[in-house]
């Protein structure tokens, strides 16, 4: 009896060990986190690209032609600037700025969020009171009454191929412009929390939600399966446990750049990369502000408006922009590493003076393109070129 | 008794027998005839119904036969031959232009639509607007080598100039398709308009234009608008989105050579105002939308009509080489205008907007550049120019042959018989008499101008009720309606003979009444003629979505979700039941409108919802999801207040699934080859 007991431990001890391997290989061998010494990740590496540093802002206001300073959204359209503002959407094409408002059709005159479709160059704008097409200077609206879409209240708009998904205060969906219809992702159909969604993005085939209480609600298109991340932590605001998931299960948007998944919430940012989590808060890394109102990444890069300013980072090292409380300049920190913790040597801090700096602090939408950063704040829109 | 008196006993009782039988038989037979027409004193002629518009096969078979119908045409770079869509045969026809016969006939998808020609000539590319597809044709083999996919209801189409892409007008779901030719995949889908048909590239090659037929939906007494969607070539999106104003129904559009003006067919309907000003000819007005290709260009309208003569409609458009005159056919008068190009040039130049404005409705200003009327025979669709320019080639539909007419003496100088057969049968004349806006006053319009397509033409009319009430009414569709009286939304007319009858000459026509042979004919057109087209986009091979499903079951529910039951008077299902999605019944469904007159409404047919909006009886819905978020709240026209969104759209989903019940049946195998050609 004895022998056979010994007999099955051994058994089973050689199991333990076995899957113990697998586990720590699974732990190790496979991680895929930025800072691994040894990630395989293609993207970010030891030898990424040092992050880029914009300056030479121009401010714009009312002064210059907007409608209002409260700015929302921007977005680089070829040689011209869509902005969502206030009171309407602002366009800035041969250095001249001119507005659309509901007495040229838009639906309603806060714009939150704007898309261009690279297939058909047509113009999705977001607003407080429904979603519209822009297309040969003609704007075609959707609302909840007289179309399938979820709610009015469009916080964010994305194309994605013939599909244009929407995040609303009741809850996400797309719209097929090849069939013109609907569907819709509420609590009821989809794992959500409940229906109030940020916002959504598209990358690798796949949409991933900012689901308000529901953490990240990430969408197959191919399968039109769901996957829900959520905090472990619940509604804490503390992440209790670092880099075990989403920092929070209120999320306020999500982006997709060269393989990684950025998340915001009003407590921290957070990065997946298929496998691992990573939290960056305003006390362990270069981040403005731990309340983040919008991300957006452009290939290794992600941009994050906070209500402190503007932050960039590629996981390994940061510029944050900051303007002063008493005058127009600002500056930009420059950060050589990802996370305190991080086992970058000989981390630094360098203070760059920007006259002028961006125009406020509190950021709420941001996009580049070729070398060109706009900002939308809450007190006017700041254009910003790369400092060679 | 006598052999005599017993057969004079038998005749008498044959004659008293017979006697008796006659007269209730008679009378019984008049009472039948009277109830179905209207009137008393129709002749008492069993086969105006159950000969002509039987549903027998063979019977139907025996009475009616196949034809061409050509509809678009194409023709060779040396105008050897010409490339004809029949568009009831579901062929191409080949046709030698010089010895005026068919040499061949190819074989396509259902219901063709256009066919034009690839920069070598060697290639055909025909779109089949029942298959959603565009067959492709090796015209030295004549055989359709390919098939390329497209959006739904495929109809005009252009090269690009490169000739590398095709575009595509999906007229049924209002897009337009840019087909690869390398990789045959579709590249790209824009939307346009709505009901888009015609396009045309500019000369230069920058520019594409696309045609709307239908007007963009809005509330009714807003300005009619139909949008005319500009393409860039170079980007491949669309550069504008231009508003052509108080017009609709642009079919077809021409470029002059020099590539400075686009001509559009257009009409204007005076929709808003009593349709009692029919006699004051403000019903409808027919003519060209002028687009000046330049930044800022002018749209500018003017009418080829007349003071007392209207040439109604207008439906393709052609610009001689050397931009001197537009040819422009007039579907429901069967006449060609010839339009003096530089006339209009003259009228137009240095016009200012008011003037322009004023021309827009003037019936006299087209005496000013119109320089001919060439009759046709009958329904003229599309035209097609040889390529020196001197012949003009006229589609006559419902004569299946073409017209051939000499651009300088402007005289028809021959016909090309297609082949098919002469005889006219009831439906056929029916259908000539539907096209036909000869039984109008003043020639002013025909059943197809409101009914395009045999379906609704999407606009509100007012129809000025007895009392001078407003009776708003969204025109309804024709299609397969033979089992679904009663007719007009008020279900005043218990049968076709009655709808089109003494009280149609008397409210819309205002002109003499149909004959009862005409009567005939024209009712057995629309009770065996029309069909509806299968439900490719939404509904093709007969098995639902998971979303469909679902709003199926709430189509269906007897509950609501808090477990209430529904009354049955308020159940979907109750009063549209399948497989017409009618119950043939008035209802009240709270919709009735402060200016209608006191009514309950027919309840209407649902097959193929999806292509009717506006919906309700006035058209006060823009979309199916209107019916209930903002039509419903009274919860007379079904519960809906319980439902989430999810399930609404799921409802509207499965509303726009319905289809025709023929689909199901032996005809769902046509509708599955065309899928399987894809």
């Amino acid at each position: 009896m004895r022998k056979l007991i010994g007999r099955s431990q051994r058994k089973y001890s050689a199991i333990a060990v076995i899957v113990f391997g697998i586990s720590s290989f699974g732990f190790t061998g496979l991680d895929k986190h930025p800072d691994s010494k040894d990630s395989k990740v293609k993207v970010i590496k030891d030898e990424v690209k040092p992050m880029p540093v914009y300056g030479h802002w121009r401010n714009f206001t009312t002064k210059d032609g907007l409608p209002s300073d409260k700015a929302y959204c921007v977005r680089i359209d070829g040689d011209r600037v869509l902005a969502g503002t206030h009171d309407g959407l602002a366009v800035y094409e041969n250095g001249k700025w001119k507005t659309y408002t509901t007495k040229d059709g838009l639906p309603h005159n806060g714009i939150v969020s704007i898309d261009v479709s690279e297939l058909t160059g047509d113009v999705w704008i977001g607003t407080l009171g429904g979603l519209s097409r822009w297309s040969g200077g003609k704007f075609e609206n959707f609302s909840q009454l007289n179309s399938g879409m979820p709610n009015d209240l469009v916080y964010c708009v994305i194309c994605d191929g013939k599909d244009v998904w929407v995040a609303t205060g009741g809850g996400a969906g797309h719209y097929d412009t090849y069939t013109k219809e609907w569907e819709i992702f509420t609590e009821k159909n989809a794992p959500m929390h409940e229906p109030w969604t940020y916002g959504v993005s598209a990358g690798d085939g796949k949409i991933y939600i900012a689901a308000w209480g529901g953490g990240v609600i990430e969408y197959t298109t191919k399968t039109k399966k769901f996957k829900d991340y959520t905090d472990p932590d619940g509604e804490m605001e503390i992440d209790l446990l670092p880099d075990d998931g989403p920092v929070h299960d209120i999320t306020t948007g999500t982006t997709w750049g060269d393989g990684y998944l950025w998340v915001s919430s009003y407590f921290g940012l957070c990065s997946y990369d298929g496998a691992h989590w990573k939290g960056y808060f305003d006390h362990d890394s270069g981040l403005a502000s731990n309340f983040i109102n919008f991300v957006r990444a452009k290939g290794p890069v992600v941009f994050i408006c906070s209500d402190k300013g503007l932050s960039t980072t590629n996981g390994k090292s940061w510029v944050t922009y900051k303007k002063n409380d008493n005058n127009s300049d600002g500056m930009a920190i420059v950060k050589n590493y990802g996370r305190i913790d991080d086992s970058t040597p000989n981390k630094t801090t360098k203070e760059i003076p920007m006259s002028p700096s961006i125009s406020h602090n509190f950021i709420i939408g941001v996009d580049e393109d070729k070398d060109v950063l706009w900002v939308a704040t809450s007190s006017g829109i700041s254009r910003g070129e790369l400092l060679k | 008794m006598k052999t005599s008196y017993k057969l004079l006993l038998t005749f008498g009782i044959i004659v008293a027998l017979g006697l008796i039988i006659h007269f209730p038989g008679y009378k019984l037979a008049r009472a039948h005839v009277n109830s179905k027409t209207a009137v008393e004193d129709h002749p008492l002629l069993c086969t105006s119904c159950h000969l002509y518009t039987s549903k027998n096969k063979l019977l139907s078979k025996l009475v009616n036969t196949d034809y061409f119908s050509p509809f678009n045409m194409a023709v060779s770079k040396d105008g050897s031959n010409l490339y004809v869509v029949a568009q009831e045969s579901n062929e191409l026809l080949v046709v030698d232009s010089k010895n005026r016969k068919v040499t061949n006939k190819i074989k396509v998808g259902e219901y063709p639509h256009t066919v034009i020609l690839d920069n070598a000539g060697k290639m055909a590319y025909v779109s089949n607007q029942w298959s959603d597809n565009i067959s492709v044709i090796d015209l030295a083999a004549s055989k359709v080598i390919d098939t390329l996919k497209t959006g739904n209801g495929p109809a005009g189409l252009s090269l690009s100039s490169d000739g590398k892409y095709i575009y595509v007008v999906n007229s049924f779901s209002s897009g337009i398709s840019v087909i690869d030719l390398s990789t045959k995949e579709e590249k790209k889908r824009f939307d346009a308009g709505n009901n888009p048909t015609g396009t045309q590239l500019s000369p230069d090659g920058k520019s594409l234009l696309v045609t709307s037929r239908r007007a963009l939906i809005a509330p009714y007494g807003d300005t009619l608008k139909s949008e005319l969607t500009v393409i860039d070539e170079n980007t491949q999106r669309v550069r504008e989105r231009l508003n052509v104003k108080s017009a609709y129904m642009m079919e077809n559009v021409a470029f002059t050579p020099a590539g400075d003006l686009a001509l559009l067919t257009m009409i204007r309907p005076k929709n808003l105002v009593p349709s009692i000003q029919v006699e004051q000819g403000w019903m409808m007005n027919y003519g060209i939308v002028i687009v000046e290709q330049k930044e800022k260009g002018r749209i500018i309208q003017l009418l080829v009509d007349e003071p007392n003569a209207y040439y109604s409609d207008p439906f393709d458009i052609v610009i001689t080489p050397d931009g001197k005159k537009a040819f422009m056919s007039n579907s429901g008068v069967n006449f060609i205008s010839v339009i003096n190009i530089d006339s209009v040039r003259a009228i137009i130049s240095g016009a200012s907007p008011e003037l322009l404005s004023e021309y827009s409705n003037n019936l006299g200003v087209s005496s000013r550049f119109v320089m001919k009327r060439i009759k046709t025979g009958a329904d003229p669709k599309g035209l097609v120019l040889s390529p020196d320019g001197k012949l003009l080639y006229v589609a006559e539909q419902l004569e299946d042959r073409i017209a051939v007419i000499n651009t300088e003496t402007l005289e028809t100088i021959n016909t090309i018989d297609l082949g098919g057969t002469h005889r006219i049968t009831v439906a056929r004349q029916g259908r000539r008499l539907f096209n036909n806006s000869g039984h109008t006053f003043q020639n002013q319009f025909d059943c197809y101008t409101c009914h395009p397509d045999n379906h609704e033409d999407g606009l509100v009319y007012n129809m000025a009720s007895k009392d001078m009430g407003r009776n708003l009414t969204n025109t309804q569709s024709l299609r397969e309606i033979r089992d679904t009286p009663p007719f007009k939304w008020n279900g005043k007319n218990q049968t076709v003979y009655k709808q089109d009858g003494m009280r149609f000459s008397t409210v819309l026509t205002r002109s003499e009444a149909f004959n009862y042979d005409d009567l005939d004919a024209i009712t057995a057109y629309i009770l065996t003629g029309i069909k509806y087209p299968p439900n490719l986009q939404y509904n093709a091979n007969g098995i639902l979505t998971p979303g469909e499903l679902r709003g199926k079951a709430i189509f269906e529910r007897t509950k609501d979700n808090l477990g209430n039951i529904i009354p049955e008077n308020n159940r979907c299902i109750t009063c549209h039941t399948p497989p017409f999605f009618t119950n043939l019944k008035l209802a009240s469904v709270g919709t009735l409108a402060l200016t209608d007159d006191s009514m309950k409404f027919d309840t209407p047919h649902l097959n193929n919802i999806f292509q009717s909006p506006p919906y309700l009886h006035d058209g006060r819905a823009a979309t199916l999801e209107e019916i209930w978020t903002k039509y419903g709240k009274e919860e007379k026209h079904g519960v809906a207040n319980d439902m989430t969104k999810n399930q609404l759209n799921d409802l509207v989903d499965y509303l726009k699934s319905l289809r025709a019940p023929r689909y199901d049946g032996k005809d769902s195998k046509k509708q599955k080859t065309s899928l399987k050609s894809n």
